[in-house]
């Protein structure tokens, strides 16, 4: 094994890990790194690989890391890193006659363009007779220091890496698939760059077919396919994938030559779906509805007694929608769930977005099933709420009638009512349930957002309490 | 719509539980549309479908290139052939009808709807 280290994007940072991780799956390459050394405030991570192939390959499709570079010094101070790299000379020769250049970068701080001479004059003694080419150089090396993300950088680094740069990651690809440049978009169409991390977290290779059962506008067939595969979606909501004439679903895959790999896009219900039973999916990819910004519906009438006006049962009509009523959101996630257990390929993989409010959030909310085991769980935050990706996998084979355990909350679903009934000055009804059981932090989501706006107080107030009900349960 | 598609989709109307499959293509325009051959995608597909659901399909369309009976050997010139069937035969309108309880489900600019109404699911 040879050391490198990797140069991460300092964005999404608890994302970054679990796509190291898929990548070196998606491309077979054995990777070794120290979790404790680890750190989401700091780009770097020193991993070992067993060549430079390996490692230009586990790099190439990655959205989260910008370069990985063959370590060559690492050190709190100069003379470490000089040493390290005086201490292996055999290494130099290779480059003697290549035309290279220096990168002198620090994160965290800025550097002058004096510095950056002064440090790479200090690398004199490599003795390399080649052109310096600051555009196209055969090799280059880089000098990273480490200063970290307080306000007011230290005087020195916390750490210095040198080495040579092996590859780079595929953050260009984040610009083809800008939202702003993207013909059709909805608004609740996923950015690009998570998009992208998304197809790396299902793990996308040529060959696979890969489903969004809540397809809206597209964004996973596209970035999925981007990488291969072959996709499909559906949606309850034709009018989204159809857009408009000339901006539709269709155009966006037209616009990214991806004809040939988003394979059909279909109207229907997940809840009332047409798939024949078979491991049809390699990957289920996709960002359910939870209410913030798109209701979530399902077929049904919010009001059971109202009858439909014919009672034929048949739509004759061309542009006929039957009716929907809302969509809990934890139901939604209990039905995904089974979806996946049941149509998922063995070892296949189940990449969504749950929505949760941070203050109540614990790990035991995600939803579990006997046939899936959680892959990672990673936070995008936005204060109050965030939401998480979750990447679960099929590691064994469905047992129909073993369901997914969501803590129960499908037999409180009456809570809904009380929620909105209720003022939360008297919710006696509601303090006697979440005693009994606590709900999981997404539980009835749309409700806490949209009530946490216009009532934030009176909401927040009522979840301190509550935590601190369950902190002395803890602890006693 | 693509046929490798159609091949993966049932009647789901409550209770219409047998004889649902393959849905019957009826008033279809076909389109084809060239794309990249990918044999090991195809390979993945074939093993899960169904074979005479497809020939039936085909046939009612009129494309009469395949075989009864699956070969064992998949060479490439008949993953070609499968390759233009299955991924660059589209419907682009149409309707699908169960063979068991006769629901249509329409298609239109290549999007099947199966959408249920409120009485069926």
């Amino acid at each position: 094994m040879t050391k490198y280290f990797i140069q991460f994007a300092q964005s999404h940072e608890e994302f970054r890990l679990p796509e190291l991780e898929s990548l070196a799956q998606i491309e077979n390459v054995k990777i070794s790194y120290n979790k404790e050394e680890y750190k989401n405030n700091c780009p770097f991570l020193i991993i070992e690989i067993d060549n430079e192939e390996e490692a230009t390959r586990l790099v190439k499709r990655a959205i989260l890391i910008k370069n990985i570079y063959e370590l060559w010094g690492v050190g709190k101070i100069y003379e470490d890193v000089h040493t390290q790299v005086k201490a292996k000379p055999e290494r130099w020769p290779a480059y003697d006659y290549k035309s290279f250049k220096f990168i002198v970068s620090a994160f965290g701080s800025t550097c002058s363009s004096d510095y950056q001479i002064r440090i790479i004059d200090s690398f004199a003694y490599l003795g390399f007779k080649g052109d310096i080419d600051l555009k196209n150089p055969e090799v280059t090396f880089g000098v990273l220091e480490d200063y970290g993300l307080d306000s007011v950088p230290p005087l020195e680094p916390f750490m210095i890496y040198f080495g040579r740069l092996i590859a780079s990651g595929n953050r260009d690809l984040i610009q083809t698939f800008n939202l702003k440049k993207r013909k059709y978009i909805g608004n609740t169409s996923m950015d690009a760059e998570l998009s992208l991390i998304m197809a790396n977290q299902a793990l996308a290779v040529p060959g696979k077919l890969i489903y969004d059962p809540f397809v809206g506008t597209g964004s996973f067939l596209f970035t999925c396919a981007q990488f291969g595969s072959f996709t499909m979606g559906s949606d309850i909501d034709g009018r989204q994938i159809r857009g408009q004439t000339d901006r539709s679903v269709k155009s966006n895959v037209e616009q990214y030559h991806l004809q040939g790999k988003v394979l059909d896009t279909l109207v229907f219900d997940i809840c009332h779906h047409p798939w024949r039973d078979n491991l049809w999916f390699d990957a289920i990819v996709t960002d359910p509805p939870y209410g913030v910004r798109a209701g979530a519906k399902t077929l049904g009438r919010k009001n059971p007694t109202k009858r439909p006006l014919t009672i034929d049962g048949t739509h004759e009509g061309k542009d006929y929608y039957p009716p929907t009523k809302p969509y809990e959101m934890s139901e939604v996630l209990s039905d995904l769930l089974e979806f996946a257990a049941r149509f998922l390929v063995l070892g296949g993989r189940l990449v969504y977005w749950l929505p949760t409010l941070v203050d109540e959030y614990s790990s035991s909310d995600l939803p579990e099933h006997s046939s899936m085991r959680l892959v990672s769980n990673s936070e995008q935050n936005f204060g109050q709420w965030s939401r998480r990706l979750v990447t679960m996998e099929k590691f064994k084979d469905n047992i129909i009638g073993e369901r997914t355990n969501i803590h129960n909350v499908r037999g409180v679903d009456n809570l809904s009512s009380v929620y909105k009934k209720n003022d939360v000055n008297s919710n006696e009804a509601e303090t006697t349930n979440t005693k009994e059981k606590k709900k999981p932090g997404h539980y009835l989501f749309r409700e806490k957002y949209f009530s946490s706006k216009s009532d934030k107080k009176q909401i927040w107030t009522r979840n301190k309490d509550q935590n601190r009900d369950d902190d002395t349960d803890n602890t006693t | 719509m693509r046929l490798v598609t159609h091949n993966m989709l049932q009647c789901h109307v409550k209770g219409c539980n047998s004889n649902n499959f393959p849905l019957q293509l009826s008033d279809v325009e076909i389109e084809i549309q060239e794309t990249d051959f990918n044999p090991k995608f195809l390979r993945n597909m074939l093993s899960k479908l169904e074979w005479n659901a497809l020939v039936k399909t085909a046939l009612e369309i009129n494309i009469t290139t395949l075989p009864n009976v699956l070969p064992n050997d998949l060479d490439e010139e008949f993953l070609k052939m499968l390759h233009r069937v299955l991924l660059e035969t589209h419907i682009k309108q149409g309707q699908m009808i169960c063979p068991n309880c006769n629901h249509t489900y329409p298609i239109k600019d290549g999007i099947p709807n199966m959408l249920l109404s409120e009485t069926e699911t």
